[in-house]
Order: structure tokens, then C-alpha cells, then sequence
């Protein structure tokens, strides 16, 4: 897939043009909203940055829509919980869009604790001609006012604003890994280690637990919840993953408390590729409803697999993003790389996959065709408007020009976030504290 | 031998992850130490395995069934052999200093004589030692057998004596998976490194037991409860102000 490179370095440190990154400016998750127009993107330090895709223009028609800044605000702060003497960190761990309703935007962000929702809304008037205050906001003296004025609304510069309509809070003892908004646009679901809970988008002091997976002894604890996501269409129907790579789907019809599922998806393991760390390494990270709600994708720390809602057994597709590294897994614990959460993107159509790898490579697979490619999102290695050059890593041996050998991978450089545009060729790719948006090649 | 090298390389790598992970930012990640743990648990078992066939090959074969015999006996009788106690109470007294959790000391002579016998009933059915004679004439060139892992942790625990320590707890670590069997084995096999990181834990970690108990429950398939589960029992029941903590996160 023929790419052209709008390299958007946004970069949201303060030193821009300086090679390091502070951490609080790393990206931690990348979400589009339902139509495509507006990426937003969370970090390490509880912001949020909104971008909107500029109307296209009939004088630079080349210049497909790129994307802006429109909005950036401070979503979550560092908090301090007294009573386990825990600081609650203020990363932004996911954002998900609500469906547009009216002239505002609606999302949901969330820390490890806490989900807010956030209005986003446009301001281009402002009333002006104050009988009781000035221009400048300062009380007038009363005795000054000789007559009566109504004020008017006249234009002013476009003015953003993001206000917090509802914060979720103290709903959860472990940490929220995913939110996950409901097709009814009534409900969403929030999920810890352990417990799911369902909330009304309009309700912030109560919220329903569907699923509980805690032991009643907690040293009996096997296996904790990674991700969960409702079924595109059909309201009543969620799934969650595992730390053990499974999968259940639960419907919550069936009953209030969901902790027996519907459908439980689990491929048995390969005797022949147990080690040290193959209860690590099938451990999901993310999992993704297909569009049309036919399929799931789950992603682990070296595959992508596709699975397939009417088969249980097994996965109906299997993907090796880098298998180059399981000789490695020595030393990806020691560096502590074999716990990153890789996450998994479908395209607008269902044909082809996409997920982040090392050396801020990511990889696309097309299902059609069973073709895969390797791309790298980095400033020195693409011009822009470049066409993205496929990248091959090689396992050993003779190393072929342009090839890169396992051994000079940097591992300091993940891409562990990623999304596609709902309908279009676009991706943004996100990429420690920068944010790449690739789109298809216009001829 | 390669393997237990890297095991207890491995191991120790675990337990310093585990203890980073109380200071990390933002708490404890339960996610990570849950991992973590079954790592340190695959680590302990090959780690043993590996030693118990280092041993075997130089006790010959004749008398590694003689300790399966006296495993038999021993795993019958109630939990608190009088070799056992009288080993333990020397570590006992010594874990207690360094705990900073201040064991009763009560507890710790409670404890010492029930925990051999539950590294003894690890997995919580006794008919682990008839895996284990298949096991030990396998020798060491097995993946990680999880089924295994008891025999093996119980034989280790039977032929040193020495080694065993009350059961070390943390309040803080939430799933609190790594046993203290984990940290005494390394003990016997390399002091100097393992204690060092036992000093620095301070505090002690609940064991694995219970959860080695439920795995193996599920893994094995005959699991003859007996004498194991009683001792499971007893040992929860002296954990029990460790795991309201624990509960408690």
C-alpha cells in the first residue's frame, strides 16, 4: 500500500526541535471520532490535544484535508489517594468519541481512576454592551449609568473550548485499562483488572458491575481482565480479554451479573513453543470489534489474530507481527519491553489490520491479498510527501542493504498506538511523544 | 548446568521487578506482578527440577527411591516433623528480624512446623510424588513441568531441612503470588544473592501455596487432597491479617 507521508510532527514539548522527550508528552492513546473529522490524542501527562481535518480547498486540491490543532486542554490531574497512600497517575489510558448529536463533540477520557466527559464546543459571538460591567469584565459604578442598553451578540475570533460535563469516579479498585461506548449512546462500559462496570452517560453516582472476576482469595488470582469493547451493533453484547488469551463474549440479557459468558474464545497452547514467558506473551493486550461486528482481533505481544464470533476454537487468522523476537525474550523482560500493550486497528472496510511494532515500525496486514508490510514512522528516515519505503527486518545471517538486523532494533521506540480514519486511508500513528498521519497517495 | 543458571537469573530478575513495582508511580500494577509471578513460579520449577537431577545423578537411582519412600511416609503425617521445627526455629527467629512486618512470634513458631508441610503438599495432593519418581528419572532436559512443580519443590524442601522459612508476606503486593518457598529454595542454592534481596524486601511475601493449590487443582488429574489440604488450611488461617491487606487493595 502506496503511502504518502504528511509527516505532522506535532510535538507538544515545550523544545520542540530538541531530540528528547519529556515524558509527560508521550502520546498514550489516539482515537478518531465516528466521522473521521477530529483525532484526538491523549498523553502521559493527563492532556488532551484535538486535531480537526481542514476543510478541503478547491485552490491546493493536492493538499488532501490535513489536520489541525483544535483543541487541547488538561483532562485528568495527578491525584493522591490518602487512604492506600497511592498517587493516582494522571495518564490518559483511553479516549473514545461519542457519536455527534449536536454542534459540540463528546468524549470520554479516562486515567487509571477516574472517566471524564468531555464538551467540546465552538465559540464565534460574544455579547457586548454590558449594562452593569464594562468591556473589560469591571463593575461599573452605578451612579455612572445614565442609560439602558441590551446587550448584543456580535462576532469574535473562533474560540474552542472543552468543558468536563460528567466525571466517573470511584467506580474502580484497580486500574481502567479501556472504556468502551455502547451503540444505544445511552451507556458505556469502564474496565479494571477485575471488574467491568456498566454506566448512564448521564449518571455519575452509580454504576452497575456486569462482570467480577476477583476470588473471593485474592492469592487465588490466575488471571486479570485486558480489554474489553461492546459489540458494534448489537447493544447487549460486549467482550472481554484476558491476561491467559481468551476471549469471552457475554450478553448481558442473560443475566445482571455477567461472569458466565455466552461464548468463550481460547486457541489451545503450542507445547512445542512453551518457555519462561509464554504465559506473558499470550497475554492480550487489545481487542477490537471488526465494523461490521462479524469478527474480533486481538492482539498479543507477537501476533494479531482474527477471530471469527461463530468459531470458538481457534482464531481464523493468525498474524506474526514479529516473530524476529522470540529468541529474544530474555532480554525484552529484563528491559521490561515484553509488557507493552501493543494495540490493533481495523481499516474502514475490514480488509486489512494494523498494528505498532519496534524501532517505531508498524505493520499492515491485508487480508485479501495475505500481504503484510513493515513502515516506519520517523522524521530522518521519510521526507514529506514521501512515499513510505517498506522496511524488512533480518534474523541473522547475511544482511541485505536496507535491511535492519534484530540486534540494532531500538526498543525505546514503540509504537504501541495507532488508528485509522472510519472510512478513509488515513492513520495516525503515534509514535512515543510524536504524532504521524499518513495518507494515501493522490495522483 | 545452563538452565538453572538462567532460572535463577531469571528468578532474581523477578523478585527485583516485584519489589520495583512497590515504588513505581501510580501503585501497584496488578496486571504486571501477575505476570511477573508466573514467570518466578516457571523460573522456580525448572530451577528445581534442574537441582533435583543434579542431585539424583550423584545419589544414584536406588537412593532417590528411598526418598520417595520417606517422602510417603512424610507426606501423611500431620504437618510439624521434629527435624523440621528444630531446623526452622533457628531461620525463624532470624526471618523475624529482618521482617519488618513483625511477626508474632506466635505465629512464626505456628507457622514453622506447617510450612514444610505445605512446600511438602505444594500442590496439595501427595500423589505429586508418583509424578515425581517419573520425574526424577527424566532428569533435567524437561520443558518447565507444571505438574511436576510440587514433587519437586517438596523434595528439595525434604532434603535440605534446613531451608525452610516461615512464610514470608507482603501487604503490599496485591496478588502476592511469589512464595516464600521461592525465595528459601534460592537460599539453599546460592545464599549470598537471594538473601541479600530478602533484605531488602524486609517484609515478607503470602504464599503461593494456596494458589499452586488451586492451579494444580485444576492441572492434575487425580489431586488426593488429604493431609495437603488441611495444611493449606492452617497456613491460610494464620495468613489471614496479610490477606485482608491484600484484600484490601
Amino acid at each position: 500500500m502506496d503511502e504518502e507521508l504528511d509527516s505532522r510532527k506535532v510535538n507538544n514539548s515545550f523544545l520542540r526541535d530538541h531530540n528528547y522527550a519529556t515524558e509527560a508528552d508521550i502520546i498514550s492513546t489516539v482515537e478518531f471520532n465516528s466521522t473521521g473529522e477530529l483525532l484526538a490524542t491523549g498523553d502521559k501527562g493527563g492532556r488532551v490535544v484535538v486535531f480537526q481535518r481542514e476543510q478541503e480547498s478547491k485552490n491546493q486540491p493536492h493538499r488532501r484535508g490535513e489536520y489541525n490543532v483544535y483543541s487541547t486542554f488538561q483532562s485528568h490531574e495527578p491525584e493522591f489517594d490518602y487512604l492506600k497512600s497511592l498517587e493516582i497517575e494522571e495518564k490518559i489510558n483511553k479516549i473514545r468519541w461519542l457519536p455527534q448529536q449536536n454542534a459540540a463533540y463528546f468524549l470520554l477520557s479516562t486515567n487509571d481512576k477516574t472517566v471524564k466527559l468531555w464538551k467540546i464546543s465552538e465559540r464565534d459571538k460574544r455579547p457586548e454592551g454590558y449594562n452593569l460591567k464594562d468591556e473589560d469584565g469591571r463593575v461599573r459604578d452605578p451612579s455612572t449609568i445614565t442609560a439602558l442598553r441590551v446587550p448584543v451578540l456580535r462576532p469574535m475570533d473562533l474560540m474552542v473550548e472543552a468543558t468536563p460535563r460528567r466525571v466517573f469516579s470511584n467506580a474502580h479498585t484497580y486500574h481502567i485499562n479501556s472504556i468502551s461506548v455502547n451503540s444505544d449512546y445511552e451507556t458505556y462500559m469502564s474496565t479494571d483488572d477485575l471488574r467491568i462496570n456498566l454506566w448512564n452517560l448521564e449518571i455519575t453516582n452509580r454504576s452497575f458491575n456486569i462482570v467480577d472476576i476477583k476470588p473471593a482469595n485474592m492469592e487465588e488470582l490466575t488471571e486479570v481482565i485486558t480489554a474489553a469493547e461492546f459489540h458494534p451493533n448489537h447493544c447487549n453484547t460486549f467482550v472481554y480479554s484476558s491476561s491467559k488469551g481468551s476471549l469471552r463474549l457475554c450478553d448481558m440479557r442473560a443475566a445482571a451479573l455477567c461472569d458466565n459468558h455466552s461464548k468463550f474464545f481460547e486457541e489451545p497452547e503450542d507445547p512445542n513453543n512453551r518457555s519462561f514467558f509464554s504465559e506473558i506473551i499470550s497475554s492480550i493486550s487489545d481487542v477490537k470489534f471488526s465494523h461490521s461486528g462479524r469478527y474480533l482481533m486481538t492482539r498479543d505481544y507477537l501476533t494479531v489474530k482474527v477471530w471469527d464470533l461463530n468459531m470458538e476454537s481457534k482464531p481464523l487468522e493468525t498474524y506474526q507481527v514479529h516473530d524476529y523476537l522470540r529468541s529474544k525474550m530474555c532480554s525484552l523482560y529484563e528491559n521490561d519491553c515484553i509488557f507493552d500493550k501493543f494495540e490493533c486497528v481495523w481499516n474502514g472496510t475490514d480488509s486489512v489490520l494494523m498494528t505498532g511494532s519496534y524501532n517505531n515500525f508498524f505493520r499492515m496486514f491485508d487480508r485479501n491479498t495475505k500481504r503484510d508490510v513493515t513502515l516506519e514512522a520517523s522524521r530522518e528516515n521519510s521526507k514529506p510527501r514521501a512515499i513510505l519505503k517498506p522496511r524488512k527486518v533480518c534474523m541473522g545471517g547475511k544482511r541485505r542493504k536496507d535491511e535492519i538486523s534484530v540486534d540494532s532494533l531500538d526498543f525505546s521506540k514503540k509504537i504501541l498506538h495507532t488508528a485509522w480514519h472510519p472510512s478513509e486511508n488515513i492513520i495516525a500513528v503515534a509514535a512515543t511523544n510524536n504524532l504521524y498521519i499518513f495518507q494515501d497517495k493522490v495522483n | 548446568m545452563e538452565y538453572k543458571v538462567e532460572a535463577h537469573r531469571i528468578m532474581s530478575i523477578s523478585l527485583g521487578k516485584i519489589y520495583n513495582s512497590r515504588v513505581q508511580r501510580g501503585g501497584i500494577k496488578l496486571h504486571k506482578n501477575l505476570l511477573v509471578s508466573l514467570v518466578l513460579r516457571s523460573a522456580r520449577q525448572v530451577y528445581l527440577s534442574d537441582y533435583y537431577a543434579g542431585v539424583c545423578l550423584n545419589a544414584q537411582h536406588i537412593e532417590a527411591k528411598e526418598w520417595e519412600l520417606m517422602d510417603a511416609d512424610r507426606e501423611k503425617l500431620i504437618p510439624a516433623s521434629e527435624r523440621h521445627v528444630g531446623a526452622e526455629d533457628g531461620r525463624a527467629s532470624r526471618l523475624q528480624e529482618k521482617d519488618g512486618d513483625s511477626l508474632d512470634p506466635s505465629d512464626v513458631a505456628v507457622t514453622s512446623p506447617v510450612s514444610p508441610a505445605i512446600s511438602e503438599t505444594q500442590c496439595g495432593s501427595s500423589d505429586c510424588e508418583t509424578d515425581a519418581d517419573a520425574a526424577v528419572t527424566e532428569g533435567d532436559s524437561r520443558q518447565p513441568p507444571k505438574d511436576h512443580a510440587c514433587s519437586h519443590r517438596k523434595r528439595s524442601a525434604e532434603e535440605t531441612g534446613v531451608s525452610e522459612t516461615p512464610v514470608k508476606r507482603t501487604k503490599v503486593t496485591p496478588n502476592a503470588i511469589v512464595a516464600n518457598n521461592e525465595i528459601e529454595e534460592g537460599e539453599e542454592m546460592d545464599t549470598s544473592n537471594v538473601s541479600n534481596l530478602i533484605t531488602i524486601f524486609g517484609s515478607g511475601f503470602s504464599g503461593l501455596l494456596s494458589k499452586d493449590s488451586a492451579k494444580s487443582e485444576s492441572e492434575t488429574d487425580d489431586s488426593d487432597s488429604g493431609s495437603g489440604q488441611i495444611c493449606c488450611e492452617q497456613m491460610l488461617k494464620n495468613l489471614n491479617p496479610w490477606t485482608t491487606a491484600i484484600v484490601a487493595f
